[in-house]
């Protein structure tokens, strides 16, 4: 006689979810010949050689501890994911025109020059595998910041015309029209609008004068567009002088993301100017990792200058306010884990932010194991979203945060990134798991206090 | 040929008891590293030998080869080898000088002509045949002339072996070894400063048994005596493998007799056998004695470091030179960054 | 001049001509080209102290990347440290840096030196081992590194030599491992054994780059 156990256990490693290499699919942009892309990719390289890139890439004892670092080699055992190798063309290039002993690279021939094909596979490692998350450059027993190479080496691809269709035709839109998924001033202003009816709370737009610009991410204004509302419900508790502009609103920047210093430049200036221009002491950035990277670490180098304001991711703005008393929460009884997003965590520093947070919203907190400055990475960073023919690739890695997560017995799972939100969304679609990721920020909105006052 | 006694003959007419001549015998078996049984054969070969002739000469040298080999209180085992040669021609030791001493040496060359030893300590001026002369005679053409019709050289002492401390930087007389000059007669070189006195007979009373020379290492000193380091024989071995040496010469590592290496001692590169043999029919020897190992048996001693330079010490160029170095490490990194600057600039432009 | 007094005079000088010179060209090489300024708000001051930290800090792996880097780890600080013991606490080496910098130190017994050194020698083939079998480091490894190997281990090796003798004369022997070492001096400062001056280099600005974020280092 057999059993028959009516509840079927999620079976991960059946054929179904098996990985599937990428289709080779060398996307280009343009149509300069293979001189010219070589050319364009090695001067782009060139161009980020630095002293503090330098020291890095003659740094490199090859030793692959940071293979055992990267989700995409760990979940496929691919040494072509090894991070320092996704560096190899960058390297190379150092090494033959601006290293100490360039000369000698080049007249011996110690290092060959790189190639088009060279370019053209490599787009696969620097693009789809990589999510920029930053955890080579914590195991790098040399101190290599290895992720910090893969967004410069980006810029050579880029202007190389060799990066990935989607992520270019994002990067595009956004350079065009202000937003990724081309949210006009117009729409950005209806949306904001119809958040303001659907919540009942004030939402100031493009005021003349004001302390505090909040900016939004494309994403959650698409997508999950409650964050609009939350994010005015807590600026409005703590009794903030802010506004939304419409002439400054959109926080990602995928000019970074794609590899194009213009672009990424030409999207924070819009930030700058409109902060500057009502005067704000401060810019409030959305639950968004990259946009934190973009603004509070590199927006004054694109500036020229440090900026006349301060820069708050808004799990540092609610920590504040938190410890401030200027907002109070109400405490809500679940258990939760966190999801740190790289950008803001352990490449932007604001690690102890969301637990201070999620402190005062005393909830039974699980920290995940390896969580914080250590977490995985959702998988989805970096534009790896976008890129359609990764997602097989994508999803593989997502095993990781499952585990992770599951680990926990947490009853939410909570995170303050719209974009590891967006590919928690699609994996947790694709897995039929059953864990959906919840914002910080909201939970924060939700469970605010009037005060009596 | 006159009709000479034998070895045998003599000894018994001097009153040498049996046993203490195969006393003699025993004792440079055992230096020779043979199996008892040739004892019989050397002593049977000394007896019925007819005391070969011996020629010495004397070069640049400070005698001390001859002291080190007569130096005795009583009747020695070395001492009975004058009884067991024909010395025909020795400058310390000869009754004979002048005209007379040169007839000797010209005699003896004559009668023993193909058959006889020739033994050589000092070394041989080539800068100016003046700077020594014996009987007017350059010590050049002296030697030339003396080992031509020899059977085989013996170079007693490292001046002789290898140029030893007239050969020594700068080497004003231009100081040579015999090996340098002579190319047509089996050599072996018996070096030391001086050599041990039971080596030099040794090797003599090995011609004498076998009729030919010892086996030679790659500087043709016997191997018997010369095959092995200072440092692998030195009593004072175990302190050098537990990491104990003396840091000056009269700190408690030196009384208590450890390990002389940090104060310049060259027997790990010291062929010799000082460690065994040692001297004063086996008193002691300079490691013994508490003073470093000098290697002066090895060639050009007196130019290889500092006598209490230790042997790991390196020979650096002067602060000046690396100062240079710096310097050009400086200049050459200046250009390659101006290089990787211009380059970048370049590109930029480029776009 | 014999083997020997090549090794130990011109060979050895040139050596350190060539080590000093290779040195300070990559060095200025790296630190004279652009530096690149930030003008972002720090969250914390981060000098020297922070470099130096860093320094010290990622001699250790991190917790969670400590269970899959444990064996290579293990092997690299045997190798490390077995090559620190050999060089520095060997008395006649001590007795070669006291000519040079009058610095004098106590020094362990050869029994222990020796077995230091079959340690380090052990690791190092361990170590390349795994270089040549690991997919991972069989993709990026190049000429360099085992070349790199090759000139760090073969001084070990040739020391070793010396006592165990294999029937060859000490003074060819101590020829021998003195050139080895002259080539280990004459690569170090071009290939990826730079990394003996470098690592300074690299760690402290790390540390003063994610420092200044509040970022883990």
């Amino acid at each position: 006689m057999t059993t028959v156990d009516g509840r079927h256990e999620l079976d991960r490693e059946a054929e179904r979810l098996a990985y599937k290499p990428p289709e080779v699919r060398h996307d280009k942009q343009g149509d300069m010949d293979s001189e010219d892309r070589i050319n364009k990719a090695m001067h782009n390289f060139v161009k980020n050689f630095n002293t503090q890139t330098a020291s890095y890439l003659d740094g490199c004892l090859h030793c692959g501890m940071c293979a055992d670092a990267c989700h995409f080699h760990v979940r496929t055992d691919d040494p072509r994911y090894t991070p320092i190798w996704k560096i190899e063309l960058f390297k190379r290039t150092y090494k033959r025109q601006v290293s100490p002993f360039a000369f000698f690279y080049r007249l011996l021939g110690l290092k060959r020059h790189v190639t088009i094909e060279d370019l053209e596979e490599w787009q696969h490692l620097l693009y789809d595998s990589c999510t920029v998350c930053g955890r080579c450059s914590l195991v790098c027993p040399m101190g290599i910041d290895v992720a910090g190479l893969i967004s410069m080496a980006r810029h050579g691809m880029f202007k190389a015309g060799l990066i990935p269709h989607e992520l270019h035709e994002v990067a595009k839109r956004a350079a065009e029209t202000g937003s990724p998924l081309g949210i006009t001033p117009d729409k950005f202003e209806d949306r904001v609008e119809w958040m303001a009816d659907e919540h009942e709370v004030e939402i100031p737009m493009d005021v003349e004068q004001a302390d505090v610009l909040a900016v939004m991410s494309s994403i959650e204004i698409q997508k999950y567009p409650e964050s609009i509302a939350a994010t005015a419900k807590i600026l409005n508790a703590a009794g903030e002088s802010w506004t939304f502009r419409t002439d400054g609103f959109e926080a990602t920047n995928f000019g970074m993301l794609s590899g194009n210093p213009d672009w990424q430049k030409d999207a924070t200036m819009k930030l700058i100017d409109a902060a500057v221009k009502i005067g704000a002491k401060m810019i409030v950035l959305p639950e968004c990792g990259h946009a934190y990277m973009a603004l509070r670490w590199q927006g004054a180098n694109m500036y020229g200058k440090p900026l006349p304001f301060k820069v708050l991711h808004i799990s540092e703005y609610m920590a504040d306010a938190l410890d401030k008393g200027k907002i109070k929460v109400r405490k809500v009884d679940k258990s939760v884990t966190y999801h740190d997003p790289c950008q803001v965590s352990r490449r932007g520093g604001a690690t102890q932010a969301a637990r201070d947070v999620i402190g005062h919203l005393g909830v039974d907190f699980r920290e995940m194991e390896y969580g914080g400055d250590y977490n995985w990475c959702c998988g989805g960073g970096g534009g790896v979203v976008t890129i359609k023919r990764a997602d097989s690739l994508r999803h593989r890695v997502f095993k990781l945060k499952m585990d992770q997560v599951e680990k926990t017995e947490a009853d939410q799972l909570l995170s303050s990134c719209a974009n590891c939100r967006q590919s928690f969304d699609d994996s947790q679609q694709h897995f039929s798991w059953d864990y959906t990721m919840g914002s910080l920020m909201e939970m924060v909105a939700e469970n605010l206090e009037e005060d009596n006052s | 040929m006159k009709n000479k006694p034998t070895v045998g003959e003599i000894l018994q007419a001097k009153g040498v008891s049996r046993r203490g001549f195969l006393k003699y015998c025993a004792t440079t078996a055992s230096l020779l590293a043979l199996p008892p049984a040739m004892i019989p054969r050397i002593a049977k070969a000394i007896e019925s030998a007819r005391r070969p002739s011996v020629i010495w000469l004397s070069f640049q040298e400070c005698t001390g080869c001859t002291e080190s080999l007569t130096r005795s209180a009583a009747p020695t085992v070395e001492g009975l080898i004058f009884d067991a040669i024909s010395l025909d021609y020795h400058h310390t030791l000869q009754a004979a000088s002048g005209e007379q001493a040169e007839a000797a040496r010209h005699a003896a060359m004559e009668e023993n002509e193909g058959g006889y030893l020739v033994l050589v300590d000092g070394s041989i001026p080539m800068g100016n045949p003046g700077f020594s002369t014996i009987a007017g005679i350059s010590n050049h053409d002296m030697l030339m002339e003396t080992v031509a019709g020899a059977a085989a050289v013996v170079s007693i002492g490292t001046c002789a072996a290898f140029g030893g401390i007239p050969g020594a930087d700068p080497n004003p007389t231009g100081a040579v070894s015999v090996q340098d000059l002579v190319k047509d007669k089996p050599i072996v070189n018996v070096p030391g400063c001086p050599p041990i006195p039971m080596v030099m007979t040794a090797v003599l009373t090995q011609f004498l048994t076998f009729g030919q020379l010892p086996e030679v290492d790659k500087f043709r000193r016997p191997l018997a005596f010369f095959g092995q380091t200072i440092h692998d024989r030195c009593y004072r071995r175990p302190f050098y493998e537990q990491g104990k040496f003396a840091d000056s010469f009269d700190d408690e590592g030196a009384k208590a007799g450890w390990c002389l290496y940090k104060l310049g001692c060259k027997g790990p590169t010291t062929y010799n056998a000082c460690a065994t043999a040692k001297w004063n029919q086996g008193t002691s020897f300079p490691i013994e004695s508490g003073h470093p190992c000098l290697g002066c048996s090895e060639p050009g001693f007196w130019d290889k470091g500092g006598f209490y330079e230790p042997l790991s010490t390196g020979k650096f160029g002067s602060g000046a030179k690396v100062a240079g170095a710096a310097a050009a490490g400086i200049a050459m990194g200046v250009i390659a960054a101006a290089a990787g600057r211009s380059r970048q600039a370049k590109f930029t432009k480029e776009g | 001049m014999d083997l020997l007094e090549f090794a130990r005079g011109p060979a050895l000088e040139w050596a350190a001509y060539i080590l000093v010179a290779g040195t300070i060209w990559r060095i200025v090489g790296i630190v004279l080209l652009k530096e690149k300024p930030d003008y972002s708000e720090p969250r914390k001051p981060a000098g020297f102290g922070a470099a130096l930290k860093v320094i010290w800090t990622r001699a250790f792996t991190a917790e969670p990347f400590a269970k899959a880097t444990l064996y290579p780890k293990m092997m690299a600080y045997v190798m490390h440290i077995g090559l620190f013991g050999v060089i520095f606490l060997f008395t006649p080496h001590i007795v070669f840096f006291e000519g040079w910098t009058g610095l004098d130190w106590p020094g362990l017994p050869n029994s222990i030196i020796f077995f230091l050194g079959v340690a380090t020698v052990v690791s190092a083939v361990a170590l390349l081992v795994r270089r040549l079998t690991n997919p991972v480091l069989k993709l990026i490894s190049n000429f360099d590194d085992y070349f790199s190997w090759f000139v760090s281990t073969l001084p070990v090796v040739t020391g070793l030599l010396i006592p165990v003798r294999i029937g060859l004369r000490y003074e060819d022997l101590l020829a021998v491992h003195i050139l080895s070492v002259v080539l280990l001096l004459i690569w170090l400062p071009f290939g990826k054994l730079g990394h003996t001056f470098l690592v300074f280099v690299t760690r402290g600005t790390t540390g003063m780059v994610f420092e200044r974020r509040g970022a883990k280092t």
